[in-house]
C-alpha cells in the first residue's frame, strides 16, 4: 500500500487529478466540511443569541437559572449540574478517540469496548439534558414561547436575575422600573436556550445512533473483512464536533 | 489516466480509496507497541488538561463572576474556551497530524466569525444605544416618574 501510494506520487502532479493533495479520503474530507458548515449552523444560532443579549437593558443570571441539582431540593448550587453534563461529554469524547485508536490497530474487540462506554456517555448526557429541560419547563410554564403574558407577576421571573446588579434593580423598581423589559429578555434566554441545546441535543441523539450502528458492524466484523476502521474515525470526527460544540455552548449560556 | 500505470492502485482507488490514504490512519499492528501506549497516555492527559480548565471555569463562574470586573472573567473565559477547542481539535479530531494544507483549507472559512461577532454585536449594542436614549423612551420615562 505504502509502495502503491510513493508510486501515484512520483507520477503525479499533487493537483492534477487522480490523487487527494490533502492524502485524506472522501468520506472524511466531506465530513470535515459538513463539520465546517455545520460549524456555522451553531455559530449563526449563537452569534444571533449574542445580538440578542446586546441588546437587551438586563439578561438572567446564568447563577440563578441553573443552580439546581436533582434530588437536592432548592439547594443553591449554581454551575454544578452542567460541570457533570460537561465532565460527562470530555469523558465520552475521550472514549471515542481511544475507540478510534483500537481501529488503526485493528482492535476489534477495544473498538467495541469504548464505543460501546461512548454511547453510554452520550445515553447519560441525553439523560441529564432531559432532567435540565423538564426541571426549566417547570419554571417557565413550558418550553418555548413563555413570559409574552403583559399580565405576569413579576415574582415569577424575578428569581432568574441578579437581584445585587444595579441595571437590574432599576429595572425592577416599583414606580420608576420596567419589569416588562426583564421579562421580554426571559422569553428571549429561554427561546434560545431550548433551541440551542436542543439542536445540540439532536447532534447527540444521532451522534448515539451511529455509534450503536457502528458498534453492530464492529461486532458482525464489518470493517474487519473491509479493512479499515475508517468508519470510526469519521463519526468519531462528528463526535468530538458535537463535544466541541458544548464546549462553546458551555460557555454562551452558563458561563459569560 | 495515462499517468497511472499501476492498474492495482487505479482499481484500489475506484473501489475503496480509504485504503489509499495512510494518513492518520497508518495501518499498525501491535497495539500493545510502545507507540501505541506512549499514543494512549496522551489522550488521557489531554482529557486532564481539559477536566482542569472545565474546573477553572466552573470556580471562577461560581466564586469570581460578581467580585472580579465582569469584562476581565468574561476574556478568561473565552481565552479557556478557545484553549479546549483548539485541543479537541488538534488531537481528539487529528487535525494536527493532517496535511498543513488541510488544516488551513478547514480552519479558514472559520474567520469569517471575526466579521460576524464583531458586526452582529456592535448593532445589538447600538439598538441598546439608541432604544434607551430615543426621544420617545426619554418623554415615557420623564412620564412615569411624574
Amino acid at each position: 500500500m505504502s509502495n502503491a501510494t510513493a508510486a501515484t506520487a512520483q507520477d503525479t502532479n499533487a493537483w492534477g487529478g487522480g490523487r487527494s493533495p490533502y492524502n485524506v479520503s472522501y468520506g472524511k474530507m466531506m465530513m470535515w466540511f459538513f463539520l465546517l458548515s455545520d460549524a456555522l449552523t451553531f455559530g449563526a444560532l449563537l452569534i444571533s443569541y449574542g445580538t440578542t443579549r446586546f441588546f437587551s437593558a438586563v439578561w438572567p443570571d446564568a447563577n440563578q437559572v441553573f443552580k439546581s441539582f436533582p434530588f437536592m431540593g432548592e439547594h443553591d448550587l449554581p454551575l454544578l449540574f452542567v460541570s457533570l453534563m460537561t465532565f460527562i461529554l470530555i469523558m465520552s469524547s475521550v472514549t471515542m478517540v481511544l475507540a478510534v485508536h483500537a481501529g488503526h490497530y485493528g482492535d476489534k474487540k477495544s473498538v467495541a469496548q469504548w464505543l460501546l462506554w461512548t454511547i453510554i456517555g452520550g445515553i447519560c448526557f441525553l439523560g441529564c439534558q432531559a432532567w435540565e429541560w423538564t426541571h426549566l419547563a417547570g419554571e417557565c410554564g413550558g418550553l418555548w414561547g413563555t413570559f409574552t403574558d403583559v399580565n405576569t407577576p413579576v415574582h415569577e421571573f424575578q428569581h432568574f436575575f441578579n437581584m445585587k446588579a444595579p441595571e437590574v434593580q432599576n429595572i425592577f423598581n416599583p414606580t420608576t422600573g420596567h419589569p416588562l423589559v426583564a421579562m421580554q429578555s426571559t422569553h428571549n434566554f429561554f427561546n434560545y436556550f431550548f433551541t440551542i441545546t436542543g439542536f445540540h441535543g439532536g447532534h447527540v441523539t444521532s451522534g448515539v445512533i451511529f455509534n450503536i450502528l457502528m458498534l453492530v458492524n464492529t461486532v458482525n466484523g464489518t470493517y474487519e473483512r473491509r479493512g479499515h476502521y475508517e468508519m470510526v474515525e469519521k463519526i468519531g470526527l462528528y463526535w468530538h464536533f458535537v463535544d466541541l460544540v458544548w464546549v462553546f455552548v458551555f460557555t454562551c449560556f452558563y458561563l459569560l | 489516466m495515462s499517468s497511472h500505470s499501476n492498474d492495482s492502485v487505479q482499481a484500489l482507488y475506484e473501489g475503496d480509496q480509504s485504503k489509499l490514504y495512510s494518513g492518520v490512519m497508518a495501518h499498525h499492528s501491535d497495539v500493545n507497541s510502545t507507540e501505541s501506549k506512549s499514543q494512549v497516555k496522551k489522550i488521557w492527559k489531554i482529557f486532564w488538561i481539559l477536566l482542569l480548565i472545565t474546573l477553572v471555569e466552573v470556580a471562577m463562574g461560581m466564586f469570581m463572576s460578581h467580585s472580579l470586573p465582569r469584562g476581565l472573567v468574561n476574556f478568561f473565559f473565552l481565552v479557556l474556551t478557545v484553549i479546549k477547542a483548539g485541543f479537541i481539535v488538534a488531537n481528539f479530531m487529528h487535525l494536527g497530524d493532517e496535511l498543513k494544507n488541510f488544516m488551513v483549507t478547514v480552519l479558514v472559512p472559520l474567520v469569517l466569525f471575526v466579521w460576524f461577532i464583531i458586526a452582529f454585536l456592535a448593532d445589538g449594542g447600538f439598538w441598546l444605544h439608541m432604544n434607551n436614549s430615543s426621544e420617545s423612551r426619554v418623554q415615557i420615562t420623564q412620564q412615569a416618574e411624574k
